[in-house]
């Protein structure tokens, strides 16, 4: 083995004296990691591709176009398209709005309690969409939301006036705005944090106001972090699963993720239409992280000074407690009513009945206990969770090691390899598994790896992206000098570099964590019998109207969730979540 | 005094007594195999019961359910055989259609449950391939809070009142096959101009069929077009404000079959568990929960009117199967999901 080593380093790198001297780990790394490219990601989309092209319904299925033709011909599978784009857009910029002027305003103004506004939206950024959109049901149903009855209570008007509508589109934008935001501010308070306020200061010295000194200054420079925020709202707009599921699909209308599924779970065999369905947004996906990238890569013009300048607020004066207040509003809207309408729910024994003693009840706790199915789905969701954590951390810290101390040859590769996965939305990677992993030899359809395979190719370029960070921020001369006292490469990594880049490691280990609590996207077309999770315990339930039971394990999964955060607080500090930038 | 002891003891030891029959030689089997696993499409609460209960018997086989919508579950069935992937033991769904298509392809082995010979033939079957565990009919309801029993539809076409439009929930006939079934009787008695018009009432549009339910429970919904008699007579009993509409053009029957797979992995604890679902505790179970079952002996409960008191409107397994697509199709086409 270690024979073999050495001859081929020198047969692929082309023999340089330095690189079969000693022992090289650039093949068995290069070659471990192409195989776990190609298991999580190459093979899925091959597949995929593939399928696109065949007949599914029998199974000596040949060569076709047709499943094209059907994608897009019809207009019943075209509109939600045209739907989902609609979406995107829309969601894109009601975030970009909401997390820009959020981001602006904690990292540049005298606001109070900035904090409470940071960790508000830290929570609503961790809250499972699809749980805050059943939420809404309650809140804002047209007939029955309690905001409705509210209104028509203040204002006595007829059962048969309604504010809100959470059932139409404009509700489904509204739910994902609500969860998406928190993107776009995290990526442009990233921004604004580059900035120093110098610039800022020369503005208002030269006698510009807050307002004026925002919109002619800081704006512009920021412009690069606002485009790239738009870019990932909108693209978790196009991706998301769970709240069309739960709103747009009682409303009559599919969108590109549900009706995707539609096609995985119909009586027929639709593989192949589905997989042709999935393209155009894997195309469109994998386009707008790469034109985010494009634009990112360009900040350079707008870190003029760097991080160093002194940073003063700017005062709001008399607009401080009225843009207080504006900023609690989204808060309010993704954290405190739904958790409220969850956990009372959670406790009503009629749904027909209200919030009074008599109503009071532990049934749906008891129900989802004493469920064989919710119990093995708590079990799977943990180990899961853990397991791609574990996972993606290990692959994400190793290539990030490899990437920043240019251990081997092509590591500059190795980030465009951790993060290739980047642009594959959930939904379209599982069925690209589903593909992949269905059939013999490799059936992997009905274990928990199929699964975890799902988890680990989707937070992989989070998790690295997190350890890169991380790990950029500790001087490899520390390492140097180790190696000069003659300790090798293994050693320095494990009494130097690892206690130092530990924070880093927990810190992606928990970014990874806690998406993998709730993923549904993925899940809700691989899991089987025995590999349920909660989240799609939940969307189970939803399909049979179980109200009750949701809302009780809803309040679980937002517990597991909680105990997660606070450990990660207890570990790492509080400014872990936006360690990633 | 100790004869009378004696003979109560006796009684007690009979009557827990397994009721059903399987032989000793099929009980060790299943104890060895120590589980099964059944696809169902009953209400979830329904079918979770029956497992626990049969669990409680600690036979040493272990129910493990996997509650999904008819359409759903035979979907992952045929996906799961073509990976070569075996999990399910025993199928219960309402489309009747889907257990022609396994019977022809095998895929289903006969198997009579014990206990089934004095059973009403309408839900037995020669070649035992499968029985029908369970009737309901497809039944329309409203919220009493909303609407007064003098303002309900009383009628199928009073459901197509402009006043009701965005008020009415609509269960879906890909995911529910007890949808499907009343969808294909509705439509062989009025016409496909029926549901373009209910698909103008904008419902909104449920997955299972007694999802609606708790919308209309609510009040989030005022109508539901059609749900399971069981679920819906069931709630009614617990107290949530809601009312069936008994519609003089009939109630669309459905009834339900149950079978073995041909490849069941644990195929005597399938056996087992097959009769268990047959026997007379489970049966009584059903009749409780508001469903018609084979077993003459069972009570039924007061609220649920006898089936011969009901003007059915029933389908044929075949016509089932041939219709099944379209209708699916049909729904897609006219209410956009």
């Amino acid at each position: 083995m270690t024979q073999d080593a050495q001859q081929l380093p020198g047969m692929i790198s082309g023999g340089e004296p330095s690189a079969t001297r000693k022992f090289d780990y650039t093949v068995i790394v290069w070659v471990v990691l192409l195989i776990l490219l190609i298991i999580l990601v190459a093979n899925p989309i091959f597949q995929l591709f593939k399928e696109s092209f065949f007949v599914s319904e029998d199974e000596a299925g040949g060569f076709t176009f047709q499943n094209y033709i059907d994608a897009f011909e019809t207009d019943e599978y075209y509109k939600p398209m045209y739907i989902t784009m609609m979406l995107a857009i829309s969601v894109g910029s009601i975030s970009l709005v909401v997390g820009a002027v959020m981001a602006w305003v904690v990292s540049r103004t005298d606001i109070p309690c900035p904090n409470l506004i940071r960790n508000g939206i830290l929570a609503s950024f961790v809250t499972p969409p699809f749980l805050g959109a059943i939420a809404w049901i309650f809140l804002a149903g047209q007939n029955e939301g309690w905001l409705n009855k509210w209104i028509r209570g203040l204002f006595g008007l007829s059962e048969e006036f309604y504010l809100f509508d959470i059932f139409t589109m404009k509700g489904v934008v509204f739910a994902m705005s609500l969860y998406s935001f928190p993107l776009v501010f995290i990526v442009v308070l990233a921004g604004l944090n580059n900035i120093s306020s110098d610039v800022e200061d020369a503005a208002n010295v030269a006698g510009g106001g807050t307002f004026h000194t925002m919109f002619s200054i800081t704006l512009p420079l920021v412009a690069p972090s606002l485009f790239a925020g738009f870019i990932l709202a909108a693209l978790e707009a196009m991706i998301l699963f769970g709240i069309p599921a739960v709103l747009s699909i009682p409303a009559g209308q599919h969108t590109m993720t549900t009706q995707l599924r539609a096609f995985m779970v119909s009586e027929d065999d639709l593989l192949g239409l589905a997989s042709a369905y999935a393209m155009p947004m894997l195309i469109l996906a994998i386009g707008m992280v790469w034109t985010r990238g494009i634009v990112l890569g360009r900040r350079g013009y707008a870190t003029v000074g760097g991080k160093g300048g002194q940073r003063r607020p700017q005062k709001l004066g008399a607009w401080r407690i009225p843009i207080f207040i504006l900023c609690l509003i989204p808060l309010v809207c993704a954290i405190v009513l739904p958790g409220f309408a969850l956990l009372t729910t959670s406790f009503m024994r009629n749904l027909g009945g209200g919030l009074e003693w008599s109503n009071f009840t532990l049934w749906n706790y008891h129900f989802i206990l004493t469920n064989d199915a919710v119990r093995v789905s708590i079990y799977n969701t943990i180990l899961l969770a853990i397991m791609a954590a574990t996972g993606a951390t290990i692959v994400a810290a190793v290539s990030a090691f490899i990437a920043q101390r240019k251990l081997i040859k092509g590591h500059q590769y190795m980030g465009f390899m951790a993060t290739a996965p980047i642009g594959i939305p959930g939904i379209v990677l599982a069925v690209g598994l589903f593909a992949a992993y269905t059939k013999q030899p490799f059936v992997l359809y009905g274990t928990l790896w199929i699964m975890f395979l799902a988890y680990l190719t989707k937070y992989l370029p989070l998790a690295y992206q997190t350890a890169n960070a991380g790990l950029s921020s500790i001087h490899p001369e520390l390492e140097e000098s180790c190696r000069i006292m003659g300790a090798n490469r293994l050693q320095v990594f494990k009494d130097v570099t690892v206690p130092l880049f530990k924070t880093a490691v927990i810190a992606s280990w928990i970014l990874v964590f806690m998406p993998s609590l709730r993923e549904l996207s993925a899940s809700v077309l691989l899991w089987t019998t025995n590999t349920k999770v909660i989240s799609v315990v939940i969307v189970d339930f939803y399909e049979e109207t179980l109200l009750g039971p949701i809302s009780a394990l809803g309040v679980l999964l937002l517990l597991i969730t909680l105990v997660a955060i606070v450990a990660g607080f207890r570990l790492v500090g509080r400014d872990f979540m936006s360690s990633s930038g | 005094m100790l004869k009378g002891i004696i003979a109560g003891l006796l009684a007690v030891a009979l009557l827990s007594a397994p009721v059903f029959a399987a032989d000793e030689a099929t009980m060790r089997a299943a104890k060895k195999e120590g589980k099964i696993t059944w696809y169902s499409s009953i209400t979830l609460n329904i079918a979770q019961h029956i497992c626990n209960n049969f669990n409680k018997k600690k036979m040493g086989v272990k129910c493990i359910l996997h509650r999904d919508g008819s359409g759903k579950l035979y979907r992952r069935y045929l996906q799961e055989r073509k990976g070569g992937i075996y999990v399910a033991d025993v199928v219960h769904t309402s489309n009747l259609g889907h257990f022609l298509n396994l019977k022809a392809k095998k895929i289903i082995t006969p198997y009579k449950p014990a206990g089934t010979d004095n059973f009403n033939p309408k839900f037995v079957t020669k070649d035992n391939y499968w029985t029908i565990l369970r009737a309901g009919v497809l039944m329309p309801f409203y919220n009493t809070k909303k609407i007064s029993a003098k303002d309900a539809p009383k009628t199928y076409a009073d459901f197509l009142d402009p006043k009701w439009k965005g008020k009415i929930v609509h269960s879906h006939p890909s995911y529910s096959g007890f949808v499907t079934n009343g969808m294909i009787n509705i439509v062989n008695k009025f016409g496909w101009d029926y549901y373009k018009k209910m698909a103008k009432q904008k419902p909104k549009i449920v997955q299972s069929a007694a999802g609606g339910i708790p919308l209309v429970a609510r009040g989030e919904a005022w109508l539901g077009a059609g749900t399971t008699s069981y679920s819906l007579l069931k709630l009614i009993q617990k107290g949530e404000p809601l009312k069936p509409i008994v519609p003089p053009a009939g109630l669309a029957l459905v009834t339900s079959p149950n079978g073995v797979f041909t490849k069941a992995p644990n195929p005597n604890a399938a056996r087992v568990f097959t009769d268990y679902l047959f026997s007379m505790e489970t049966m009584q179970l059903l009749a409780d929960y508001f469903l018609y079952v084979g077993n003459p002996d069972v009570k039924y409960p007061k609220a649920l009117p006898p089936l011969n008191k009901i003007n059915l409107m029933a389908i044929g397994g075949a016509e089932l199967k041939k219709k099944n697509k379209p209708t699916r199709k049909m729904f897609k086409k006219l209410f956009g999901v």
